[in-house]
Parts: structure tokens; sequence; C-alpha cells
């Protein structure tokens, strides 16, 4: 019974040694599946700033050479083109016709960033009023200039410039008067107001040692109209340009 | 992916001297500084904010005034002007001409101080208002309802029904502005109007009606204006009406009745209406300006 054993030990253990090539095959189509699923679509980046110590550094830096499969060339381009709706700042103004404080984000574009359309949430406390207002505002820039100040981590930005709509939330407010009037009664509507804009900026480019959340940090102000100061001003000398212009402030936190 | 060392993020990158850029930046500094010195005007919230600064409850300072000034009087002089939204030169034009006479006792002001109802309009008029000599109240006209305007004339001028008693005559002030309304706020208010009929019943013989739009107006509530004028011809010894809103001048007889309606043009058209109340009757004169 021993000996019996111990030559289909020896048996197995042939047939075991004469499979081996085939072992590797299906080992290599086994795992093949794995390691192509893992390099496709799994993303790790570790930091978006890639501060370097000396110029050169760089040519260490390894890049896989795998070559992106059929799933993951779509994948990628879908990530790259929802990634542009990814807002690239986060802005704080206060005052501007547009509520006490508005909070709002948005993105920079174009071949300098010159660019930039915000979306802001403000908020109008309630003064005098029945109640507290929320207003909404679009808001487009321009930002013709950057003039980096020598030796310094400073940009000047001489002029800004653009245009915002302002919509107030609220009963008492329209854009199309009620039915209730004859047609064209008022002529203008109380809920949206459009505004123009000048101003100037600082930015600070944080050094990517000490970046917390921004890459730059912009402080600005602005000088703004809207259309119904504009209507008053232009047939009344008793108008100055303080009672139709507003001034108001801001910060902007560049994200990336 | 990111490398900011190398990458700058515009172009154009001018060099600026040193002493030439600290000048620079002095001048701004200096130049922000100023501009918030004379900025903290400009600093506004929305144009509908009702952020009251100055003078408020307006009307209720001014009939303080001339309840006082005009107890013991012969005759009484008052100045009806109207429609001023947005017409700011002829509004200032209008209190230097009024403040060159001497024979005036007060003012009302017929409504639509403001075109949008935005709260700086109704500031504005009233800073301009203010410049007059005599005392003045404030009615409020359809635009002066429009967004948070009706909560900018309450919080400067005060309600928006009042009345005064001036030389024993009572000047009952009416918002007719009903097309702004709905159904739940009375307007015209009849409660109002007929407490106001008994109200200090013993200080006032005679009465004059004053409002924004008339009967049969396009935001008068015309389906009560008959029971309007039964309450308007309840008050005794009912002298005229006066009312704004059209921006020109006229008089009607609106029920053939004899109750006569007296409208008071715009400042556009740069006038107003004079009414001298003596013990026998009023004179209506119309003074362009």
């Amino acid at each position: 019974m021993n000996e019996k054993w111990s030559i289909f030990k020896k048996l197995l253990l042939l047939f075991g040694m004469l499979t081996i090539p085939f072992y590797s095959v299906f080992g290599q189509v086994s795992f093949y599946v794995g390691p192509q699923q893992k390099h496709d679509t799994i993303f790790i980046v570790k930091h978006d700033t890639l501060w370097l110590e000396r110029p050169g550094a760089l040519d260490s830096v390894y890049v896989a050479d795998v070559s992106p499969s059929k799933y993951d060339r779509p994948v990628r381009r879908y990530r790259k083109r929802w990634a542009v709706l990814i807002p690239t700042h986060s802005k704080l103004q206060f005052a501007g016709n547009m509520g006490l404080v508005s909070l709002g984000m948005g993105w920079d574009y174009g071949k300098r960033n010159q660019w930039e359309t915000d979306f802001l949430v403000g908020y109008l406390p309630k003064y005098d009023s029945d109640r507290a207002k929320v207003t909404f505002t679009l808001k487009q820039n321009y930002i013709p200039w950057s003039l980096r100040i020598s030796e310094s981590d400073f940009d000047f930005e001489p002029l800004t410039c653009g245009m915002y709509l302002n919509t107030i939330f609220g009963d008492e407010f329209w854009v199309n008067e009620p039915d209730r009037y004859p047609d064209g009664y008022y002529g203008f509507s109380s809920k949206v107001r459009i505004h123009i804009f000048l101003g100037q900026r600082f930015t600070y480019n944080v050094n990517p040692k000490y970046r917390i959340t921004a890459k730059q940090v912009t402080l600005f102000y602005e000088i703004s109209t809207c259309d119904l100061y504009l209507v008053s001003a232009f047939t009344n000398r008793y108008l100055k340009p303080r009672d139709y212009l507003s001034l108001s402030f801001g910060v902007k936190f560049q994200f990336f | 992916m990111e490398i900011s060392y190398m990458r700058k993020k515009h172009n154009f990158v001018p060099k600026l001297q040193d002493r030439q850029f600290m000048i620079r930046c002095y001048l701004i500094v200096l130049c922000i500084i100023s501009g918030l010195l004379t900025g903290c005007d400009m600093i506004d919230y929305h144009p509908y904010d009702v952020r009251i600064k100055g003078e408020r409850n307006i009307n209720a300072h001014n009939i303080e005034a001339i309840e006082t000034m005009c107890q013991d009087k012969d005759t009484l002089r008052f100045v009806a002007m109207s429609d001023s939204q947005r017409w700011y030169d002829e509004t200032e034009d209008f209190v230097e001409a009024l403040n060159r006479r001497n024979d005036i006792d007060f003012v009302i002001h017929g409504g639509d101080l403001s075109d949008f109802g935005v709260t700086d309009e109704f500031l504005w008029q009233r800073d301009i208002m203010n410049g007059l000599k005599v005392p003045y109240v404030a009615l409020i006209g359809n635009h002066d309802c429009l967004g948070t305007g009706r909560e900018a004339f309450r919080a400067i001028f005060g309600e928006t029904d009042f009345s005064f008693i001036a030389n024993r005559i009572k000047f009952v002030c009416l918002n007719t502005n009903a097309l702004e309304y709905d159904y739940s706020d009375p307007i015209p208010d009849f409660d109002f109007m007929g407490n106001e009929i008994s109200a200090r019943k013993d200080e006032y013989d005679r009465t004059v009606v004053c409002m924004h739009a008339r009967p049969y107006s396009d935001v008068f509530n015309n389906n009560v204006a008959k029971v309007f004028q039964t309450y308007v011809k309840s008050f005794p010894g009912l002298l005229f009406c006066t009312v704004a809103h059209e921006h020109h001048v006229a008089e009607m007889d609106l029920f053939n009745d004899g109750v006569m309606y007296y409208m008071t043009g715009c400042m556009k058209y740069r006038n107003y209406t004079l009414y001298t109340i003596t013990a026998d009757g009023y004179e209506r004169e119309v003074v362009y300006f």
C-alpha cells in the first residue's frame, strides 16, 4: 500500500512538472486582466504642485510606459472634459449692490487667464424692510493686464472691468410686469439689475511651500453702477458721482 | 499637475524700477485711502435694501409743526405738488422757488417721489424736500409701491393713510393705489375714512381730502368709486379733493355732485397748485416756476 502510494506520488510530481509551462500560461492569462484594470482608472495625484528644489529635478521623474487601453482613453477624455467645470477660484465680495456680502465661485480662462466668470450668492439683511433677502449674481470680468512687481510675489492688475447681472428673490420683485397692469405700464424689471464696473486688484502669489488652500490670494475693489442709477444720473445734475456710483471690496482665492 | 516653478501666469512682466515702484505703490495706497474716506457714502448693498440713513418719520414730525404753526390764522395757504419722480433738478428748482415766498404755510406732496421704488430715490427726494423752509407731508404714489418702495416709504415718511388739522381744517391723506395691492390691504381703507370722520371731531369744521390717484383712474379700485365718494362726502364741511398721478393740471367734478377734484401737474412741467382757504371759501391758483 505504501509502495503504491509512493509511486502515485511520483507520478503526480511528474505530471505536475510536465504541466508547469501550462500553469505559467494560465497564470499570465489570469493575471493579465488584473493589472490592466488597475492602471486604467485609478488616478492617484499626491501633490498638485510639484515644487522643485533645483532645476532639472524633473529628469528623475518616472513616467510609466504603459499605453492606455481602449477603455482608458475615453474615460480620461470624459474626466478631462468634466474637469473643466471645476471652479478654479472662490470669491467673497462686500457691497456692490448685490447684497451686504456675496460668496461664490468661478472660472478663469483665456490665453492669459484674462477672463473670469463668477456665480455669487448674496445676503441682504432686513434693515427697515419686512424680511432679509437673498440675491444671485452672474458676473463677467475682464482683466487685460497683470504686471509682476519685480522681485516680489505680487502682481498688480491695473484694470479690471466687466458687468454683472443681479437678481433678487422675493414676490415683490418681478421680471415682467404682473398681468394686473396694462401692457408696459412701468416698463422695467424690479428683479434684474444690470451693473457695470471698473476696478483694480493686487494679487499675492503664495509661495508653494506655504500654500494652504490657494495658490493666489487677490484683493480687489470695484466702482460700479446699475441701470436704474444711470438713467437717473443722465437727466439730473442733482445726482453726483457718489450718489450713483457704488464702491465694493472683495477677495479672491485661486485654487489652481 | 502643475509645475509652478517653471510657469508664470502672464506673458507680460515689465520690470519697474524700485523707486518708481515705491512711488506708484504710495500713490495707489493714497488713492485707496482717499477713496475710502470719500466712499463711505458710496457703499451700497442693494437698490432695494431699505437701509435708511438720516431722518425718518417725516410726516409725523412735520404734522406736529404744521398743527402748532397754523392754529389761529385767518387764511391758510398751502401748496400741492406731486410726481417728482426722477425730476430731481426740477424738484430742487421748486424748493428754491417756494423758499423765495413767505406766504406759504405748508406743502403737500401728492405722491410718486420715486420712479422705481428704489430706496435711494426716496432719500434723494427727502433731502431735496427737506430744503423747504415750510413743513411738508408726502402721500404715497403708485410708483412708490414698487419693489420694497412701500417699506421704504413707511420707514421714511410714515403710514400711508394719515390726517392732520390745520386752522380747523382737516386734511385727510389717503392711499388710493389699489392696483399695487391685493385684497389683504384695503385700498382705499374705508375703516380709516370712517374713523377719521369722527376722530377729533370738535377740532375741525371743514375737510380737504388728498390722494394720489383719483376715482376712475387706472390704479384706483373703480368698483368702489361710488362708495368712496359717499365716504368722502360724509366728511363735515368738505371743501375739495386734491389729486395727482396724471401729470397734468385739471379740475373735474367726477361724480357730478359738486365735489371738485383738482389735479396737480408733475415736476417736469414746473408747476404747483396754491390753495388759499379763508373763512368764506377757497381760491386755487396754478403757479409756474
